[in-house]
């Protein structure tokens, strides 16, 4: 497992078991979840951002937009992307 | 609509400065813990279509002591076709100068080496998507409006 998924590995556990009602209830919004627990989503990011910040201070937290299918970046210029 | 024009860097493209700095939200629990928020970084950054996201040099991420708060996939030309997983910071971009005062996004960038490519930041579609963006190759310039 690369670095990026280790470092929410809880909060992605959490996503993935939840995806399904989450698509179903809230696709496009973004939903802020710290270890197992799922604080709720939010239509835009930067309420999701507040509501994460607010809630849990500078302790680590999940930011992540709801999606059936989800999106991957594209860059056509090569950059090393850290940490990978 | 502010405009902002500029002119092409040879062998770059439609390059301007820009600060980087902690999100607003980041901000205020700085400030909540009694901690002062870093001061934003300026940077040089290219507006990129080729881009579908925003990102930033990763010293200027060490500089604002910023912790992820996302995950992300993305594609380059070296992921030869398989995703890789990328982390994600929260930012506020603003634009700030003689032509455009203060216009700020706050969005979630994903890190990278740039500076050896004569860059820190790459603007992308993330950002572009909600501007207006006037590429004059012929008179190697451009016109961003935001």
């Amino acid at each position: 497992m690369v670095v990026a998924e280790q470092t929410f590995k809880t909060e992605l556990e959490a996503y993935e078991a939840s995806r399904d009602a989450l698509v179903a209830a809230s696709e496009g919004k973004y939903v802020v979840i710290r270890g197992t627990e799922i604080a709720g989503t939010w239509s835009s990011y930067e309420d999701a951002l507040k509501e994460g910040y607010g809630r849990y201070r500078l302790e680590p937290f999940l930011v992540k937009r709801i999606e059936g299918v989800e999106t991957i970046l594209g860059f056509s210029r090569d950059i090393a992307p850290c940490p990978s | 609509m502010p405009i902002l024009n500029g002119t092409m860097v040879s062998g770059l493209g439609p390059l301007l400065d820009i600060w980087v700095g902690a999100s607003q939200p980041r901000i205020a629990a700085l400030r909540q813990a009694g901690q002062t928020p870093p001061n934003p970084v300026r940077v040089r950054a290219l507006l990129d279509t080729g881009a579908s996201g925003t990102c930033i040099d990763d010293q200027v991420i060490a500089q604002l002591s910023l912790t992820p708060t996302g995950v992300i996939p993305i594609h380059t030309p070296s992921t030869s076709g398989t995703p890789q997983s990328c982390l994600q910071y929260d930012v506020g971009i603003i634009v700030d100068n003689p032509q455009v005062h203060v216009v700020r996004f706050t969005l979630p960038i994903i890190a990278a080496a740039l500076r050896h490519q004569g860059i820190e930041a790459l603007i992308g579609r993330d950002v572009l998507d909600d501007t207006t963006l006037f590429y004059n190759g012929p008179n190697q310039s451009f016109s961003w409006s935001l």
